[in-house]
């Protein structure tokens, strides 16, 4: 049973192992790689991190635990490249929405970075892997918090994706989105040694992987912003417009059903 | 575990923001890209809502339904209140896609400006979202009372509001400041 088990495990992971090379030969044969430097940076990484992983616990079993959380760490450090090569590419055509991002995500940064030390230095430390994964787990959590306010603002302008970045985004999301729940249950008092949890964060790395690897396996057209002419650059006038419309409105509605 | 609540709140919210933006970007994918045209053709067709102002007033006549209910049977007084609901709440309808077309406009014509602010972005949002409420409200009076008690409730909410607005008014003017101010002196001495 035990290794039946076993050999699941190294089968995900063989898997994961095989879809990290596949999109970065991809990415070097179709030239994504140029376009989304950081991105295959992050992939390079994790796939040394998976093959040292299972060169670690190959050879010397018993420095598993803290070679994976010091690991995990690394990997949660090198993933805010990802956001930042997100939010670079997807807000290019779009400075305004680009200038208050930048704004909004400071402030998200800072409070939750805030918020995740202080929580972090009032929990204690007990020892290195334990602070390592304390560690880890804070910095996840401050890298959802940008996320989300990175995705509602893409949502609320209307920012439009062409297929390969929304594929890098989707699977990016679903990854932070899965690891910040599971680490959270993992990090509660009598979950840490939870099979069923371990388990599913390889997985749920698979899924993003598959994504990935479908969504930048050939280099799609990137949208093109609308001709100069076509578009207003002033704010102020197109917001006053959209207030003067919205009142207009608001004063017809009044007339026809009010007194 | 409690603690865990907002973690789980978090990874959820992220979930559902991908798939909205998935969404989008199949809708996106038949659409060209917008332009300062559509803006301006999208103001006309909100106007064009309201170009028949006698036509929509007459909608929530209240002589009709007297003259109806006068005049006609109950199955026809019944087919007319049908007509006249269903008529009301399409135009209610209409009215909030063409508001929500106009600001999707908005939002992605402001997303190409050099310098949008984020106090009349917040301030836009207010009044979407007050308009958003107001529509709704009146979308389900019309359904539950139908057009012509339905205009009356509005029409009285709207006198109350008028009526506490004035009366607010008028106790400020009424109020003193000088009085005001030897109060705030004595209350510091």
């Amino acid at each position: 049973m035990r290794d039946s088990a076993f050999m699941d495990t190294n089968l995900i992971w063989l898997i994961a192992i095989a879809l990290e090379a596949a999109i970065l030969f991809r990415g070097l044969r179709t030239g994504l790689q140029k376009r989304y430097l950081l991105f295959y940076c992050y992939i390079g990484c994790l796939l040394l991190i998976e093959v040292l992983r299972f060169l670690c616990l190959s050879l010397t079993p018993n420095l598993y635990s803290a070679f994976y959380w010091q690991t995990e760490l690394v990997r949660i450090v090198a993933s805010y490249a990802v956001i930042f090569e997100i939010f670079k590419r997807v807000l290019r055509h779009n400075p305004g929405v680009a200038r208050i991002a930048q704004d909004l995500l400071l402030v998200v940064f800072v409070v939750a970075l805030t918020y995740a030390a202080s929580d972090l230095l009032h929990g204690g430390f007990t020892s290195v892997p334990r602070a390592t994964a304390d560690l880890g787990r804070y910095l996840l959590y401050v890298e959802s918090a940008v996320l989300l306010v990175m995705l509602w603002l893409f949502g609320r302008y209307r920012i439009s994706f062409g297929g390969n970045l929304l594929g890098l985004t989707l699977g990016y999301s679903l990854l932070v989105a899965l690891d910040v729940v599971n680490l959270a249950f993992l990090s509660t008092p009598g979950n840490e040694s939870s099979i069923g949890l371990r388990k599913l964060i390889p997985i749920t790395h698979l899924i993003t992987f598959i994504i990935w690897c479908a969504s930048l396996w050939s280099s799609q057209p990137e949208l093109l912003p609308p001709a100069e002419s076509a578009i207003d650059r002033d704010y102020a006038l197109l917001a006053a417009k959209t207030r003067a419309a919205l009142a207009h409105m608001s004063t017809r509605v009044g007339r026809t059903l009010g007194p | 575990m409690s603690g865990l609540i907002p973690i789980v709140l978090l990874g959820t919210l992220i979930l559902i923001f991908s798939g909205r933006l998935l969404a989008q970007w199949s809708r996106q994918s038949h659409t060209r890209d917008v332009t300062i045209e559509d803006y301006s053709q999208a103001r006309a067709a909100l106007d064009s809502v309201f170009a028949e102002t006698a036509a929509i007033k007459r909608i929530f006549a209240s002589e009709d339904m007297e003259f109806i209910s006068q005049a006609g049977t109950s199955d026809v007084q019944r087919f007319f209140l049908k007509e006249r609901k269903r008529l009301s709440i399409q135009w209610v309808r209409l009215t909030q896609k063409q508001v929500a077309h106009l600001m999707d406009l908005h939002l992605k014509l402001a997303s190409y400006t050099y310098e949008p602010s984020p106090k009349s972005e917040g301030k836009l949002t207010v009044n979407y979202l007050c308009f958003i409420l107001a529509s709704n409200g009146a979308l389900v009076l019309l359904w539950l009372f139908g057009p012509f008690k339905a205009v009356r409730i509005v029409a009285y909410t709207v006198r109350a509001a008028e009526y506490f607005c004035s009366e607010f008014s008028l106790r400020l003017e009424r109020t003193d400041p000088v009085k005001l101010s030897s109060a705030r002196q004595l209350r510091s001495v």
